[in-house]
């Protein structure tokens, strides 16, 4: 066990290395500079540009900047070109932002998709089944913000409530009121979220209980006279359980992950946003910091599947 | 187990959706009175940094200008009007330097004494006369002679082997002449020459007068000499009254050193100021008294007026003193901390009319307001700046009730003014769209090329029909909405048959295949425009489709905004760009259609070249008169519509929409409230009385419209 | 296409191990696939928009075409479906080619009907070649590390590789003296394994030169490593990050699509291989005298290809909605229409002009739809484990 943490942990910090350094040269070589101020602003002259270039290392050679930017980033000194302020900072407060939408978006998967891929595998075949699985396709093959779009547009001009941002503007409501303002704020940008995941998590879930219901012992226990409920729900579904706990740490990249769309749309100031703004000013800090971070969570959830993988089936030895 | 899994998730649900119940809706929101008397603007993009010193995007400036107030702002008609400032002066001081070589005429030569005598003379003996060189000498006040010094000055120079030197420069500067004139008068030496002898300050030779060490290195005499002596010198000077008893939004009383120190946190260096271009014609900047600031400049520079609406910083937050406090304070390195990474810059304090409350990046920016504001509190208590990144979703939000105002589209403004609820207001904006030519490639190097381009492109259509009407044309580079624009100039007409003939003439003809072509080769050329502006890319199939139908072979290309600049506009390296620029009031147009300014990363990247043009620029930012002003800058539209360096297609209007509740609140002397209308000013603003305006819970009823 | 080739041709490898005709597999295949009733409609809707992509490039093609997609007739300016063109405005040849504008026209008066069809084209070529470029990539790594997997990687040749890799680098970037003489360097280095190394049979390897054959690990290290990688970047957001910062030309979009989605059809190939290595036919080729290459690529590829294929279908669907999700965020080739850039086009005015988002959203939904259902109906029919209960 030991061994086997060891070893994966010299692994992922080598793949770390190799990860920093393609992110590093995928942005600094690709043509174009950061446009930290524009450049055809008649104010701005050739002077204050190349001063800039200074300030931001950008006139050294590469390898230079390379240790330069992950000496800052290591030590939590590296700033944001854009507004000077620290990165881990900054990504902490979208983080925030972001992780709401995760948990619901999260929960609102797990919770639906059980339920309904395992109805789906009782009745396999049926109306049921084929209509939750056309259902499921027509999710995940929806343009994201072309549903977004209608689910707003739908809301708004027949409810007449903001969904915008993460709450009303201009009500300075308190407790319960503010609690539930926010509920509501979250509630469509999460089921945007959850749309995909539901969709293929649904179908996983159906899979995997096929799978079980056509094992032995299913047979067995439905031969034994076993209530149809009791055979699927305890015999079946526990079993049929064991690979999503793995799953759990598969999870942990989306922490950082925010759909930069569904952020767009919805106004909600999360890591996706971030991203997408720092990638459209260059603002390298950022870019590099975010594409670090979620790879080594990325990393992280992987080996905490592993693990899992060992404690729940014995079986395996890795 | 079976009944938990779908009990879980249909309780969840209801749970989300009853949310629903407690969420104000547009109409509730118009009953909360905290709502009415807060301004809501939904914006797409965040600001960058607030302090106007450091800023450059609108975001951050359109806060700013509520945050912070400047010397100076424009009234209803552009002119400038005093906010910090109560009132200014500005004259001239200027100097020159005695030549004794010369030979004066009926004087002979004569030494400083003699030559304010002869002045003296001539200004006695003129009082009369009214021609041009007598109304110079009556624009003198004073005059007087400055005694010759001596003095050194350190410069770096390149040494042999690519090494910087240090090199010691000796001046022995001969006496000078100083002048103190009432108005500032850009032709005084031009005139001054017509009684001291033509060659009086051009045969002045500054070289003469200085010693390079060591001995080695003085090559550059000739340069040093005219750097150090120069023959003659305009030094405007603008003296401002400072407003008494004006309070920051700390308490702190404003003064003339805090005037002084925004000043020199621009001309900082290590501030990386992208102001300082504006400011770099200032010598001096001296208090006279708490109440009074003179700023001196060392050239003519008339746009240097303008300037002063900038944002006043507070001195006692940020001098060195308390910058060190904050570094150490945040466990940084105190010599490496600047203005620039201050925590002001994100909770900014100045004098205007609101107060900073808070920011959330990317989410809102609150202020409130300042009730101790010197022309007296606003009305709204609140203002909110909403970011909200998508249009679509803020038409939406309008909608719903949680935004006032915001950019709407001009296909939005069609739709939205026929609505009984909203109010919306047009104008001209600052700023216009063009396509460029590259005047250092054929076939642009011909202006009757040029002009048959501009003649084969329906301007109208593309009003009409890409901007649904909100723009209007123009004729050159110059503001429309100012005295400086020249109406007498008549718009190209569209004329494909016309273009075509004025083709024939250049030589172009047409050839087997319908396209046209020159000596066997093909009119042929790329349009390039930048990404993320769909009206661009609009005019960009649209002249793309007009010079096809003439026959002119037209490839386009759409690049990112910054291989666009970096790559194509700043290398020199296009044939035809659709660019637009945004102008300021000011009439200075060095930068971008002076010939100086032709090379790689600079403005004038078509390469417009005209001599006479040259020379009214330089006029134009010399001049401190208006009137004159005006004129040169009539004449200069003139040239450049003649040359047709760019095809002038349109400037754009804004369009702003307001929910009808929003009014203009005044109190009469009574303390009664009286409600009117917003009407925009007559240059277009409608947000220039924004103090005053506040929200009814209801649509307000105005009997007496006229 | 692909999908149907590799069908419609069993492989020799299991037609061998059968002993029933060949045709037998495809047509229980076939018969299976038939009943599942979404997966077929799926199919015929793949069928049919494959033949309105391709009319759709040909009638869209050309200086004159028959249905030109970039005529702007500003005084059109969307016109709602189905209306009549203004015959009075418009000059002959400006007329829209149905007489009517079936589907309206756009902000610049396009026809959206000749901007879907060109679409159809585009969004079909984006779907295939950047799922094409990733399949193949996917399986030349995943069954490089699925057979030579166990051999190892001496220090010479990483380090020739690495110094001629760098070598592109530093010229990419623009310092070529340093590049230059990396290459110069990789390939002398290159040289000397090659010479040594085929020597290596007739007489011992110098001892001084026996540190560059000293084992690092093994190519399976190497090439899952490469994957990991890959898999620790956001695919969206790489995709974000280099179509951002490269000129978005609508090459450039497939290309990157492809290169940041092969990781999954890899591990498929190198997990299969894995398994055939081991099998007797495998063994019989080898023992057989057949080479590497036509071993892998004859014999082991086809019978790995199912989940790649699924994968594949699936991919083509994600690869035109990622397009339509760029677009949105203004980073589509705007010289093209595609589905994804009419669709981003039109949300401005959808209150003005509905059918500007409706039209093209809708066909997004029905195609990717389709070749998910497809897919997934693929899916069933090639898993052996369902096979058999039917």
């Amino acid at each position: 066990m030991l061994a086997f943490i060891g070893r994966s942990a010299i692994q992922k910090i080598v793949t770390l290395f190799f990860v920093s350094i393609i992110s590093f040269l995928i942005v600094h070589l690709a043509p174009g500079e950061p446009s930290q101020i524009d450049p055809l602003n008649p104010k701005f002259t050739q002077e204050v540009l190349e001063r800039f270039r200074k300030e931001f290392h950008l006139d050294k050679p590469l390898h230079i900047q390379y240790l330069y930017y992950y000496r800052d980033l290591l030590t939590g000194k590296s700033v944001s070109w854009k507004d000077n302020r620290p990165v881990l900072k900054k990504i902490y407060e979208r983080f925030k932002n972001s992780l709401w939408l995760f948990i619901l978006g999260t929960l609102i998967t797990w919770t639906l998709s059980f339920p309904v891929g395992i109805h789906a595998a009782i009745r396999r075949g049926g109306l049921y089944d084929r209509s939750t699985t056309f259902l499921a396709y027509l999710l995940i093959s929806i343009p994201g913000f072309f549903f977004a779009y209608m689910l707003i547009i739908f809301v708004v001009t027949h409810f007449h409530v903001p969904v915008i941002g993460m709450e009303t503007f201009g009500i300075s409501s308190t407790g319960w009121y503010w609690f539930m303002d926010r509920m509501w704020h979250l509630l469509l940008p999460s089921i945007l979220g959850a749309a995909g995941g539901i969709a293929v998590l649904s179908r996983y879930v159906r899979n995997q209980m096929l799978e079980v219901e056509s094992q032995d012992y299913v047979r067995t226990a439905k031969a034994k006279g076993l209530s149809p409920d009791k055979v699927h729900y305890k015999h079946a579904l526990r079993n049929a359980l064991l690979p999503f706990v793995t799953m759990f740490g598969l999870i942990l990249p989306g922490l950082i992950g925010g759909s930069v769309i569904i952020e767009s749309i919805f106004s909600w100031p999360g890591m996706g946003r971030m991203a997408y703004e720092a990638i459209l000013a260059r603002n390298y800090p950022v870019i590099l910091a975010v594409n670090f971070i979620s790879a080594i969570l990325v990393l992280v959830g992987t080996f905490i599947s592993d693990l899992l993988y060992m404690v729940v089936d014995p079986r395996i030895r890795l | 187990m079976r009944w938990t899994l779908i009990a879980v998730p249909t309780l969840l649900i209801v749970f989300l959706l009853q949310s629903y119940l407690w969420v104000p809706s547009y109409e509730e929101q118009g009953e909360n009175p905290e709502r009415l008397n807060e301004f809501i603007e939904g914006s797409i993009g965040d600001a960058q940094i607030l302090n106007p010193v450091l800023s450059a995007d609108s975001a951050s400036s359109g806060i700013e200008s509520k945050v912070f107030e400047g010397l100076i702002d424009r009234d209803e008609d552009l002119r400038f009007r005093g906010r910090l400032a109560t009132h200014w002066e500005i004259f001239e001081e200027a100097y020159f330097y005695v030549n004794n070589d010369a030979w004066i005429p009926t004087l002979g030569r004569g030494d400083a004494e003699g030559v304010i005598r002869f002045l003296r003379k001539a200004m006695e003996t003129r009082k009369r006369r009214d021609d041009r060189v007598s109304r110079s000498l009556a624009n003198i006040e004073k005059i007087e002679a400055l005694p010759g010094r001596t003095f050194e000055v350190s410069k770096q120079e390149k040494g042999a082997g690519g090494e910087s030197v240090a090199i010691t420069i000796r001046v022995s500067a001969p006496p000078r002449i100083r002048m103190v004139l009432k108005e500032v008068d850009q032709e005084l030496f031009d005139h001054l020459s017509e009684l001291l002898g033509r060659d009086y300050f051009s045969s002045f030779d500054g070289a003469r007068f200085i010693e390079v060490h060591p001995k080695g290195f003085s090559s550059n005499r000739e340069a040093y000499g005219k750097e150090l002596l120069p023959a003659t010198a305009h030094n405007p000077v603008i003296v401002f009254h400072l407003r008494p008893n004006v309070k920051f939004h700390d308490g702190h009383i404003f003064d003339a050193y805090d005037v002084k120190f925004t000043y020199e946190a621009i001309m900082n260096r290590r501030n990386l100021s992208p102001r300082i271009a504006d400011y770099e014609p200032v010598k001096a900047v001296e208090v006279l008294d708490p109440l009074t600031v003179r700023v001196v400049y060392k050239r003519l520079y008339s746009p240097a007026l303008g300037t002063w609406g900038m944002g006043i910083l507070p001195v006692h937050l940020l001098n060195s003193k308390a910058l060190r406090q904050e570094a150490m304070h945040r466990g940084l390195d105190p010599d490496k901390f600047t203005l620039r990474q201050s925590q002001f810059n994100r909770r900014p304090l100045g004098c205007g009319p609101f107060r900073f409350r808070e920011w959330k990046s990317d989410q809102y920016i609150v202020l409130d307001r300042f009730d101790d504001y010197w022309e007296g509190p606003p009305n709204y208590k609140r203002y909110t700046f909403r970011i909200v990144p998508d249009l679509l979703t803020q038409e939406m939000e309008f909608y719903a009730g949680t935004v006032d105002g915001y950019g709407v589209q001009p296909h939005q403004v069609e739709r939205l003014s026929k609505d009984p609820a909203y109010q919306s207001f047009s104008g001209l904006s600052f700023g216009y769209t063009y396509i460029g030519y590259n005047m250092r490639r054929e076939p642009f190097k011909d202006r009757r090329v040029r002009k048959a381009l501009g003649m084969a492109i329906d301007v109208d259509k593309i009003i009409t029909y890409v901007l649904y009407g909100q723009g209007e044309k123009i004729t050159g580079p110059f503001l429309k909405q100012t005295d400086f624009y020249n109406h007498a100039i008549a718009p190209l007409p569209y004329d494909p048959e016309g273009a075509l003939r004025l083709l024939a003439i250049a030589g172009w003809k047409k050839g087997p295949k319908g396209w046209l072509q020159k000596n066997g080769k093909r009119l042929q050329f790329t349009l390039i425009t930048n990404q993320g502006n769909n009206l661009r890319k609009a005019i960009l199939s649209i002249a793309q489709d007009s010079w096809r139908k003439i026959g002119i072979d037209v490839r386009t290309d759409v690049l990112e905004w910054a291989v666009f600049i970096q790559e194509r506009v700043n290398k020199l390296d296009f044939d035809a760009l659709i660019l637009g620029w945004s102008m300021g009031i000011d009439p200075d147009l060095y930068q971008i259609w002076h010939s100086s300014q032709i090379h790689p990363n600079q403005l004038n990247f078509v390469a417009f070249r005209n001599e006479e043009a040259d020379d009214l620029i330089i006029k134009i930012r010399q001049e401190y008169d208006h009137e004159r002003q005006v004129q040169y800058c009539r004449r200069l539209h003139e040239i450049i519509a003649q040359e047709q360096p760019y095809t002038f297609l349109y400037v754009g209007k804004w369009t702003a929409i307001l929910d009808k509740r929003i009014v203009i609140k005044e109190v009469d002397p009574e303390g009664k409230p009286r409600y009117s209308r917003i009407q925009p000013t007559k240059t277009g603003n409608y947000t220039f009385y924004f103090n005053k305006w506040i929200k009814l819970p209801e649509v307000p009823r105005f009997e007496m419209e006229g | 296409m692909i999908v149907m080739n590799q069908n419609s041709k069993p492989s020799p490898a299991e037609g061998g191990v059968l002993e029933a005709p060949k045709r037998t597999l495809f047509q229980e295949n076939w018969n299976l696939f038939r009943k599942n009733r979404l997966a077929m409609a799926g199919l015929v809707i793949f069928v049919i928009f494959f033949i309105i992509a391709v009319g759709g490039f040909f009638l869209t093609y050309g200086r004159s075409p028959v249905f030109d997609p970039a005529l702007v007739r500003l005084q059109e300016k969307l016109r709602p479906p189905l209306s009549k063109p203004n015959l009075e405005t418009l000059k002959p040849e400006e007329l829209p080619r149905l007489g009517i504008y079936l589907f309206g026209t756009d902000d610049l008066g396009r026809d959206i009907f000749s901007r879907m069809l060109q679409g159809a084209w585009v969004s079909l070529t984006v779907g295939f070649i950047a799922v094409g470029i990733a399949v193949v990539i996917g399986v030349f790594l995943g069954g490089i590390a699925g057979y030579y997997g166990s051999s190892q990687i001496p220090l010479g040749h990483l380090l020739a590789c690495l110094l001629l890799g760098g070598g592109v680098i530093a010229i990419v970037a623009g310092r070529t003296a340093m590049g230059i003489s990396l290459i110069l360097f990789g390939g002398a280095t290159a040289a000397l394994l090659i010479r040594v190394g085929y020597a290596e049979g007739k007489r011992p390897i110098p001892k001084a030169l026996s540190v560059l054959f000293f084992n690092l690990f093994s190519v399976d290290v190497l090439i899952t490593g490469l994957i990991d990688i890959m898999l620790c970047f956001p695919v969206f957001f790489l995709i974000l990050t280099v179509v951002a910062l490269i000129p978005s030309k609508i090459h450039y979009i497939m290309i990157v699509i492809g290169l940041t989605s092969w990781m999954g059809s890899a591990r498929f190939i190198r997990a299969e291989f894995l398994s055939l290595r081991e099998q007797d036919f495998v063994t019989a080729a080898k023992a057989l005298g057949v080479s590497d290459w036509r071993i892998i690529f004859r014999h082991m590829v086809p019978n790995a290809m199912s989940p790649v294929l699924v994968s594949a279908t699936i991919g083509i669907a994600s690869a035109i909605l990622i397009e339509a999700g760029l677009s949105f965020l203004g980073f589509g080739d705007a010289s093209y229409a595609t589905w994804g850039n009419i669709l981003s086009s039109g949300k401005d005015f959808l209150f003005d002009a509905p059918w500007l988002t409706f039209v093209p959203g809708f066909a997004v939904l029905i195609v990717v739809l389709a070749f998910n259902l497809f897919g997934e109906g693929l899916r069933d029919v090639l898993n052996p484990k369902l096979k058999e209960r039917h």
